[in-house]
């Protein structure tokens, strides 16, 4: 017997790498700016802080990159909001750029950055002519994907993305519809009505699959008039199944057969909702003994059964699960109770994320958080990983300053924590800026423009942004 | 690796301080000192350490163990005992016993009892005993009183009393914000290390201070102390530290 061992290389899951620095999984947050400034990608298992602006504008852009980049690399997706209705913001996610398009696109910038290099001509310093242009935007190793925001996203990529969202609006049909194990992650009620948006508007797939989908949603718009979700949900059930078995001529016909078989099976299970409410009942229970605000409760038990799936078992790696909470601890979430609630919430969310292979974004108003209460902010900061902070111009007085009009607002790294691994990595700078532009987001090098002016008295606010707070104290080193 | 930052707390002998507080200001990871700490005492022979996880899974410190130069697999269920809640509580959801409260204990209560039975097994067949705690303020986060933490460091800290050549290790996080538990608890032990971020702002070649404090001679007037500063930086594969002065910036 030899001890000659073949060697199998895990399959990785899809949209991760290792990262070469931590040797840890990573997978993109969809912006590549952002992925170059948190060391390559969010760790699995990590839990991303977004500290929205005031406006709440580009905070929901990282979001939606965030969520883009989910559904193009065929991950399993959660959507949480009171704030927004999260089947619209899925409606609304930039469409990707294909390898092509994000060449072009690139080589253009590096063109016009040349050719505005090329047109001021230094005449003095002339030197400097012969150095290579400082780009302060940074390059990013391929990882993710590139997204134009000025488009939407196929609604046929969307059809076929696995999304569970939740808003708070279905409670009730969640305790009627729980009524498996299996079932209820996929039965959830805000899952498919993602689904039945692009079902109407869901360009036809060329080839066979075309009879499939036309049979299936005659079939769709039978169940639509018995008002039947369940039924809706087993279809869109199918169909992901499908996604990985491409669909073969004539398979239309099995397909509604196994539906038919499952809608027999739902209508015995429904002679058996008692029992379902029964224990939907005692999962309620067990929700406002923990928390005071029922939401939460509701929250977190759908993250925790989706979450519970084989396929995100920590070290199977079959699947990655994305869940993106918007607006956390807004005015909507507000009660007696609030900051407890909260914080315990955020908790229980770093326990399951870590638990399993998923990375979570949440974004949250953090500036409305500090005056409801200043000491939930570290509190909060202490439960995950990366904490960044977008400082928008919009309606302050640096919105017009001509320091800064280069630039849409800064970014504030408040905390990158070492998750599974001893260091964290440490961006070059951490004097960051960002602008949206038309088409994508960019996370920049913050750089004062040259004086060309001679200006009487010293300028007050940008000394005051490039020096520290303290800074009558003393260096520690 | 890890020798001179535990040199610098005293932490690196094989008789430790009845009691060590490790207090963690706000914005400031000071978990590498609990993955410091861990590996050393699992190099020691025949020595036993609990583990109570509290903010990172076992899962972190395997991983921060395994850059460090340690594997804390081979050790446990031997000499290393782990009592993982987060776990726990994300296996089990909102049904999780920490949450319940099934014997109508507090969560304080339940978790002294497990520790407590994990070294009534353990202690008499090893010739030392460590409990880590690595957060207490994940205690607070999940409804614990700041009396309750009060009593459940107190009754650790009566448990090392009762055992010779028993230590209890705690952190705290966001001392700053906890400033009187951080305090009352820091009085139980002998040992109090303080991570602190850099006043000054952000540096590239150190990543906060250590503040170290030893009361020199225990007994019922004792209140001599030393404290010591020095700066550290997590690395990679390894913590180093300067004492203040030693790095300065490079023109």
């Amino acid at each position: 017997m030899t001890s000659f061992r073949k060697r199998t290389v895990q399959k990785p899951i899809r949209g991760t790498r290792t990262s070469p620095h931590t040797a840890q999984v990573i997978t993109s947050s969809g912006n590549p700016y952002l992925d170059v400034v948190i060391g390559g990608g969010l760790p699995m298992g990590s839990i991303c802080l977004i500290e929205e602006d005031r406006f709440m504008t580009h905070a929901k852009v990282l979001a939606k990159y965030f969520l883009a980049e989910g559904v193009l690399s065929k991950q399993e997706i959660f959507l949480g909001s009171l704030d927004d209705i999260p089947a619209e913001m899925l409606r609304r996610l930039p469409k990707p750029l294909t390898d092509l398009e994000s060449e072009v696109e690139q080589r253009e910038e590096e063109q016009a950055a040349a050719g505005a290099g090329a047109e001021n001509g230094l005449r003095i310093a002339w030197r400097y002519n012969d150095l290579p242009l400082v780009n302060s935007e940074h390059a990013t190793a391929k990882i993710g994907h590139h997204f134009n925001l000025m488009e939407q996203m196929d609604s046929i990529m969307l059809y076929y993305a696995n999304t569970t969202m939740w808003d708070d609006s279905h409670k009730e049909a969640d305790i009627v519809i729980a009524f498996g194990d299996e079932l209820s992650k996929s039965s959830s009620p805000t899952s498919c009505s993602l689904e039945q948006q692009p079902v109407e508007n869901a360009p036809p797939i060329p080839g066979a699959g075309e009879e499939i989908i036309q049979e299936v949603k005659t079939k769709e718009d039978q169940f639509l008039l018995k008002t039947s979700e369940e039924q809706l949900t087993y279809i869109h059930q199918m169909l992901r199944d499908m996604e990985d078995d491409p669909p073969i001529p004539g398979a239309g016909e099995e397909i509604i057969q196994e539906v038919k078989t499952k809608e027999e099976i739902n209508a015995n299970n429904n002679n058996n909702s008692s029992t379902t409410v029964a224990s939907s009942t005692k999962t309620a229970s067990q929700e406002s003994q923990v928390f005071h605000n029922a939401r939460y409760g509701g929250l977190l038990n759908d993250i925790q059964q989706l979450l519970r799936d084989e396929s995100f078992v920590a070290g199977t790696k079959k699947n990655l699960c994305r869940v993106c909470l918007t607006s956390l601890g807004s005015p909507l979430w507000y009660d007696e109770h609030f900051g407890e609630d909260l914080i315990k919430f955020l908790t229980l969310l770093m326990a399951s994320v870590r638990n399993c292979n998923s990375v979570c974004l949440i974004t949250m108003p953090m500036h409305l958080i500090a005056k409801y209460d200043a000491s939930l902010v570290p509190k909060i900061r202490q439960l995950v990983d990366y904490a960044i902070e977008l400082e928008s111009f919009a309606g302050s007085e640096k919105e017009t300053h001509p320091a800064f009009k280069e630039y849409s607002g800064l970014l504030h790294l408040h905390k990158m924590s070492a998750l599974n691994t001893l260091a964290v990595h440490m961006p070059d700078t951490t004097d960051l800026a960002f602008k949206l532009r038309r088409k994508k987001f960019v996370i920049e090098k913050f750089h004062l423009p040259p004086e060309l002016q001679e200006s009487p008295k010293p300028d007050s606010c940008s000394t005051s942004i490039l020096s520290n707070s303290n800074a009558t104290a003393s260096l520690d080193f | 690796m890890a020798t001179s930052v535990l040199l610098a707390c005293g932490l690196n002998e094989q008789k430790l301080p009845g009691f060590v507080h490790i207090s963690e200001e706000s914005n400031v990871d000071g978990s590498f000192l609990i993955s410091c700490i861990l590996g050393q005492r699992l190099r020691i022979s025949n020595a036993g350490t609990l583990l109570v996880c509290l903010q990172h899974h076992y899962q972190h410190y395997f991983n921060a163990g395994m850059r460090l130069g340690y594997n804390t697999n081979i050790f446990q269920g031997k000499t290393l005992g782990v009592i993982d809640v987060l776990s726990d509580m994300a296996g089990q959801g909102l049904a999780s016993k920490w949450l319940r409260h099934p014997d109508g204990q507090n969560l304080t209560e339940q978790l002294m009892e497990d520790i407590r039975s994990q070294v009534e097994t353990n202690y008499a067949s090893r010739n030392s005993y460590t409990v880590l705690i690595d957060n207490l303020s994940i205690l607070f986060n999940l409804g614990a009183t700041k009396l309750q933490v009060q009593q459940f460091c107190q009754d650790l800290a009566a448990l090392s009393k009762e055992r010779d050549n028993l230590t209890v290790i705690t952190k705290l996080s966001n001392s700053d914000i906890y400033q009187l538990t951080d305090n009352n608890v820091a009085k139980l032990g002998q040992v109090r290390i303080q991570v602190l971020r850099l006043k000054s702002g952000v540096f590239r070649e150190v990543d906060g201070k250590l503040l170290i404090e030893r009361v020199l001679e225990e007994g019922k007037f004792a209140c001599e102390e030393t404290r010591k500063e020095v700066l550290y930086k997590v690395n990679d594969r390894n913590v180093k530290v300067f004492t203040p002065g030693e790095i300065g910036v490079k023109v």
